[in-house]
């Protein structure tokens, strides 16, 4: 899988500005930056990621489950949901 | 010589029908807000308003824009007004397929620390459409966000109410 088009970043930070409930401190450029560089950190990480799925869930989960197992875990961890 | 004053009412805003801003009603601790919501992404959002420029006299038009950022609390914003004006009986323009003057653009930054303090810029429309009294004119008012040079504040702009000033002599 490449990095995502920059059609989809651009969809994505929006959907980020227009999603964030809370003061965000940081101006909307560099926050493009960070949706740039944690879409390029997953593409350079992506097989060590799913080497973290144990066999089962690794073997046996699409990559679109895997994601959602990554995004809810982190929502949770940093109490976003 | 005097200034004339209009006020016009987020809530009388006309949304473009492409890109429009949005109409909405925060539920304020003690009042409800209404604003009209420009995104920060990449398209330019917009309304329209549409008033008499009465005892219009001479000179620019000064658009008092008071807004506050739904998140931001740093940044800049860019925002861009131009007007079409016709004069009644005199102009032989069809109404429906009239254009706009070149727009004027003013950038305001936000002041800090707390996200949704009110802030006010004035933006000068000097590109008039050869505006004369009591002229139908429409406004167009923009967020210029696709400027990302310029505007930079992360997520919605509000704008709680605008003021139109020029003077009448």
């Amino acid at each position: 899988m490449a990095v995502l088009s920059d059609e989809k970043r651009i969809e994505a930070w929006e959907r980020l500005m227009r999603d964030n409930r809370d003061v965000i401190a940081i101006n909307k450029n560099e926050l493009r930056e960070a949706v740039n560089a944690i879409d390029q950190f997953l593409e350079n990480n992506a097989a060590t990621i799913n080497n973290a799925f144990p066999a089962a869930a690794k073997n046996g989960l699409s990559a679109g489950q895997k994601a959602l197992v990554v995004a809810y875990v982190a929502l949770n961890r940093y109490g976003v949901i | 010589m005097a200034t004339v004053k209009l006020q016009l009412d987020p809530r009388t805003a006309i949304p473009g029908t492409a890109n429009g801003a949005q109409h909405t009603v925060f539920d304020g601790t003690n009042f409800p807000v209404p604003a009209l919501a420009f995104d920060g992404g990449s398209a330019d959002e917009a309304v329209y308003f549409l008033f008499k420029a009465i005892n219009y006299g001479s000179g620019n038009l000064t658009l008092t824009i008071d807004w506050y950022a739904d998140t931001a609390s740093t940044g800049n914003v860019v925002w861009g007004a131009q007007v079409a004006a016709i004069t009644p009986n005199i102009d032989t323009q069809d109404i429906e397929a009239k254009a706009f003057a070149a727009a004027n653009t003013q950038q305001d930054a936000h002041l800090g620390t707390i996200a949704q303090r009110l802030h006010s810029v004035d933006l000068v429309i000097s590109n008039l459409d050869s505006i004369a009294a009591d002229d139908w004119v429409a406004l167009h008012l923009f967020r210029d966000a696709s400027d990302t040079v310029n505007d930079t504040l992360a997520g919605d702009a509000l704008v709680v109410m605008l003021t139109l000033s020029y003077s009448d002599t």
